[in-house]
């Protein structure tokens, strides 16, 4: 039988297997930054990627269309309906507008933790092997994208920005198993119960919702949104509906299973939320800050912004 | 100009990996399934097969490299098993048969090697907690079937371009 390999090639294919491992395990350990040549493979990637991506999205956008001029008619019909009962609430809106920013006014508060500026982004691609849930979008430091943002579209939240470029992003999807992912989420009821979202159902296709007091009632459909308190994403986007609720393992605080408004299989368009209200960073000498690189948005205390 | 013809599908297969996986997961009767495209890869192999082995790996270490910088942000895991897939699928075909429908076949099979390493990876790194029975039944089959069909209709494309190449390369140095 002939030899697989020389000498000379074994010891080069072992020299190369150690470094290659040693890069493993040094980008594993330090994910959360890009250094400069990965930056710049980045952005020059992305920018071919944009010549594929853009005719895929317009043929996708193309069908989207006749899909749903199809669906014309029934959409009509059932939109005239809806249109009386618009017209009562945009004057119900209109007048609760109103009477909260003369509230605000009394109050003297300026800040909102709801107020955010939406920058837009088309998805350049999504990791082809999919087994970490995550995007990467055309939007990067230069229009104003900073790590931790949250990200969305018009249905809800699906995600956050890890990692940002000058000319790109990249975006982890809620539908992660990495524990050091958290998400501060905030049950709308009569009372408001928080949980911190944490780890995906992936057979369910539910995200879950853990560490709510256990005092909190909470039932199956109510809407759970951001609660703002982690200090990074806008209080009010909407992150999907509660389908069961359980114990935890432990039997000290409640959990639920949450189905995503979102739709996380085909993204095109989606929106980051720059929140408008700064974190508020007094006394603690830059603690919040680094809090903020460590935790992401999900510190369990909050910062108290 | 078919010096730059590899280089160049090289290129637009690896741009064409993502937009494929924009379809992903594909939903039948209440199931996702996951099509995950494996287009530069096997295009890779058939270059080192029919073309040169040298100059696939080489495209294997630099294609790797750029997946793992913008798509996976774990630097040397694609770089390390693209070449890896490369050689033994080079070193199998040349101890079986160079006919068109083995190394379809032994290209189809590293696919699954891949996959699996990559499952086993990230398992390793708790990234995922999987069964392999749902890993195979969800993932491994239908990515094989989605492949099977890219190389069905484009095996051939790929056989006869490194061919030509290689004939031209022995034309120049005759």
């Amino acid at each position: 039988m002939p030899q697989f390999f020389s000498n000379k090639r074994l010891i080069l294919l072992l020299v190369g297997v150690i470094v290659l491992v040693a890069l493993i395990f040094f980008s594993l350990r330090d994910r959360d930054h890009a250094n400069l040549p990965e930056q710049i493979v980045k952005d020059v990637v992305g920018f071919g990627q944009q010549l594929f991506s853009k005719p895929a999205h317009y043929i996708t956008d193309l069908i989207d269309d006749v899909d749903s001029l199809l669906n014309t008619y029934e959409e009509n019909q059932r939109l005239r309906e809806r249109l009386v009962e618009y017209a009562a609430v945009q004057a119900e809106l209109s007048d609760v507008r109103k009477e909260n920013e003369r509230l605000k006014d009394i109050v003297g508060k300026e800040d909102d933790l709801r107020g955010f500026e939406p920058i837009h982004a088309s998805v350049l691609a999504r990791n082809p092997d999919q087994w970490e849930e995550k995007i990467v979008i055309d939007r990067g430091e230069t229009h104003g994208i900073e790590k931790n943002m949250a990200v969305m579209t018009s249905q809800g939240l699906i995600g956050k920005v890890i990692l940002t470029t000058p000319f790109t992003s990249t975006v982890q999807l809620l539908a992660t198993q990495d524990p050091a992912y958290r998400v501060s989420a905030l049950v709308v009821g009569k009372t408001e119960a928080f949980g911190l979202i944490e780890g995906y159902d992936t057979e369910r296709r539910e995200l879950i919702l853990r560490r709510i007091d256990a005092s909190f009632e909470i039932k199956e459909g109510q809407k759970v949104i951001s609660s703002g308190l982690g200090g990074i994403f806008p209080k009010g986007l909407l992150i999907g509906e509660i389908t069961e609720v359980t114990t935890d393992d432990f039997g000290l605080t409640k959990q639920a299973h949450i189905k995503p408004a979102a739709d996380f299989a085909m993204l095109e368009h989606v929106i980051v939320a720059k929140r408008k209200s700064t974190e508020v960073d007094g006394s603690d000498a830059g603690n919040t800050d680094e809090a903020k690189d460590k935790t992401a948005d999900g510190g369990k205390d909050g910062d108290g912004s | 100009m078919t010096r730059l013809l590899i280089p160049f599908v090289a290129v637009v297969l690896f741009y064409l990996e993502p937009v494929f996986g924009l379809f992903s997961p594909v939903e039948i009767g209440g199931v996702y399934y996951y099509l995950i495209p494996r287009f530069l890869i096997m295009f890779l192999i058939f270059v080192g097969v029919y073309y040169n082995r040298q100059r696939a790996l080489m495209y294997a270490i630099i294609f790797g490299l750029l997946y793992d910088l913008f798509h996976i942000d774990i630097i040397g895991l694609y770089a390390f098993l693209y070449p890896a897939v490369c050689l033994l699928a080079i070193w199998a075909v040349r101890h079986i048969h160079q006919h068109i429908i083995v190394v379809t076949l032994i290209t189809l099979l590293l696919v699954a090697v891949l996959e699996t390493a990559l499952y086993g990876f990230f398992t390793m790194i708790g990234f995922i907690g999987m069964p392999f029975g749902e890993f195979a039944a969800t993932r491994l089959v239908p990515t094989m079937i989605a492949n099977s069909v890219f190389l069905v209709l484009l095996g051939w494309v790929f056989k006869s371009l490194a061919n030509r190449r290689s004939i031209q390369k022995r034309e120049g140095m005759l």
